[in-house]
């Protein structure tokens, strides 16, 4: 039985002297949950999801159990599991230490999903940036295949039959809203669907589809061993489980770890356990929190805060993708957000006007107040143009531009109020 | 493309049983087997006839997805962080070494043809930056001496497998 504390995702990770073999994985409790879940009644194990409380770790926070059990009770005879392991989120290099030092949990995973839905066929969608990581989960591929925990009859149950294609992305951000991702595998470009329909109805190929991202399902097979309730004990009754976070910025010990969801985030900036506290000599300033996406919060009102969906939820915070990226107080948090600007300027596919325009017309502003040449009602044109966006947006990329932005305007208002020059008239015009 | 025969792209494109659903892997191997880094003309042509998909679906491809390019890259591509993260994290430092040493802007190539320094959104390694990425080799955690070391041990030949 699991307890808190205890390592649960990397538990297999230094320990396995070659990470895609298969035997020694399962000398470390590696198919332990694919050996169960086949003995198991299939309602059961998404009683099971529901109970561990697994909030989807690619960023959204959608409950695992009820993503699963809308595809289960979509008919069709063909449906399909995808793994999203393009990890876009810049600060989240969590998914690459997955696939990385234990790729066959994943592997474990996604073919428990394959039974669950009597799915023939998965797919991993990687990011093209970890050409490495490809070689590696391409031979743990391989091995289990030999190991004929994938290919036909899996496990030797006739019609278990399941395989998993790898697909390399290619450097576009927006290929990990789960819709886009899926019109990539089709060897479309990866611009997302208008939803509805959902996915779960009309996916891949127009089939019903599952995406979960790759620490997802990395949980499966823990939750599937260890029981929901075991797996829920590891972190809060809002949120189950453990969470991996990549810690950068200005903290001593950049890096990743596994922290039980409910941990102090003061032991995660300061003990010498995790982040160990400033790298700079500096204050620690603001965070930002789950990828570029996510809101900010200032280091000095979180004292009491806990690293749970819950409690950062209270709080206004996510913990999104696991990214928490830490500033001191040298950081303007115009400068930040400029840069945070760029990115969305760039990333925008261009589907929708409003977020193809605005990420720019956004960019121009933050250029502006950052030259310290904003003029009176510069800043009412920023919070409109951040709310237009936000509401006139297709898909997750437009819609959470303005997240980051306006947790900026309401922790730091006097850093924007120093940007604009009140001697200048009023704008009387307005430009949209 | 020059550097790879008709025989070794026809490999890469059966690899994946010249299957239209693999059209990003086909072209993703393809470049990365190429010294100049990108996918010409005839080679898209040759692909489109392969995978049975016109000339034009193919180049949507590529202008779309950031790391395909239509055009020759360096000999060496360095590839330097952009992101909040290692932005203020010491990266301005590995653009503003390169752009000494080599003499060229981002997305610039040098006279020799050699280098070519670009940001990228994000390379996963941003608990390492100051870095620089070579195709799939991250050079961490650099100081301003080992940035020009670098760049002479890439001239010398010193990394002949990036
Ligand atoms: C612009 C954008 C980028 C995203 N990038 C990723 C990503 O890189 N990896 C990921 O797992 N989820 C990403 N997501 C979230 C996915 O759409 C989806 O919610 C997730 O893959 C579902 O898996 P989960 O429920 O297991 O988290 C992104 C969403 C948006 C809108
Ligand atoms: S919101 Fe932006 S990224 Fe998303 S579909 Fe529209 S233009 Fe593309």
């Amino acid at each position: 039985m699991v307890v808190r504390n205890q390592a649960v995702l990397t538990a297999r990770f230094n320990k396995l002297q070659d990470p895609t073999d298969v035997e020694t994985f399962c000398q470390l409790g590696g198919y332990a949950g694919l050996r169960k879940v086949v003995e198991m009644n299939k309602v059961d194990v998404l009683d099971e999801l529901d109970q561990s409380v697994l909030l989807g770790r690619g960023g959204a926070a959608y409950p695992v159990g009820k993503k699963w059990r809308n595809l289960f009770y979509a008919e069709s005879d063909t449906k399909y599991i995808v793994c999203n392991a393009d990890e876009g989120e810049p600060g989240t290099f969590k998914d690459m230490a997955l696939i990385a030092n234990d790729p066959l949990a994943i592997i474990e995973g996604m073919t428990i999903a394959g039974y669950v839905f009597n799915s023939q066929q998965g797919y991993i969608y990687i990011r093209g940036e970890y050409r490495n990581m490809h070689r590696r989960l391409r031979q743990a591929l391989t091995n289990a295949r030999k190991a004929n925990f994938l290919g036909e009859n899996i496990l030797g149950i006739p019609g278990f039959n399941y395989d998993i294609k790898i697909i390399s992305g290619a450097g576009a951000y927006v290929c990990g809203e789960s819709s886009a991702l899926l019109n990539s595998i089709e060897g479309k470009t990866g611009r997302p669907r208008v939803k509805p329909p959902h996915l779960a109805e009309v996916g891949l190929y127009l089939k019903p589809t599952l995406v979960n991202n790759v620490e997802s399902y990395a949980n499966i097979p823990v939750i599937i061993r260890e029981g929901g309730a075991a797996f829920r004990a590891l972190g809060t009754d809002k949120g189950g489980g453990t969470k991996l976070v990549c810690l950068t910025g200005h903290v001593k010990n950049r890096g990743l770890y596994e922290v039980n969801l409910g941990t102090p985030l003061h032991d995660i900036l300061y003990s010498e356990k995790y982040g160990g506290g400033s790298s700079t000599g500096r204050p620690l300033k603001f965070i930002h929190f789950g990828g570029q996406s996510g809101p900010i919060g200032a280091v000095e009102q979180l004292d009491d805060v806990a690293y749970s969906y819950d409690d950062l939820r209270a709080n206004e915070l996510t913990v999104g993708s696991g990214a928490i990226v830490v500033m001191d107080d040298s950081v303007s948090i115009i400068d930040y957000l400029t840069v945070v600007a760029e990115f969305f300027a760039h990333e925008s596919c261009g589907k929708c006007t409003p977020c193809r325009i605005g990420t720019m017309r956004i960019l121009e502003l933050m250029e502006k107040f950052q030259r310290k040449e904003a003029i009176p009602g510069d800043l009412e044109i920023f919070e409109t143009m951040l709310t237009h966006v936000t509401e006139l947006s297709a898909c997750g990329l437009g819609q959470s531009v303005s997240v980051s932005m306006f947790s900026g305007l309401r922790l730091f208002p006097e850093e924007f109020e120093v940007a604009i020059n009140r001697q200048t008239a009023d704008q009387k015009e307005v430009i949209w | 493309m020059a550097n790879i025969t008709i025989k070794e792209k026809n490999e890469i494109i059966d690899r994946y049983h010249a299957n239209p659903e693999q059209t990003l892997n086909i072209l993703v191997d393809l470049q990365y087997a190429s010294t100049d880094g990108y996918i010409d003309q005839a080679t898209a042509q040759f692909i489109a006839k392969r995978l049975g998909v016109t000339e034009t679906r193919i180049y949507e491809m590529i202008s779309f997805y950031a790391i395909l390019k239509e055009e020759s890259q360096a000999r060496y591509v360095l590839k330097i962080c952009n992101s909040a993260p290692c932005h203020f994290s010491g990266e301005p430092l590995v653009s503003r070494s390169l752009k000494e040493i080599l003499g060229v802007n981002e997305n610039e190539i040098t006279d020799d043809g050699m280098f070519l320094y670009h940001g990228i959104p994000c390379a996963g390694a941003c608990f390492q930056s100051p870095f620089i990425k070579v195709k799939d080799r991250v050079f961490p955690n650099l100081t301003a001496e080992q940035i020009s070391q670098l760049i002479s041990d890439l001239r010398a030949g010193r990394y002949p497998a990036l």
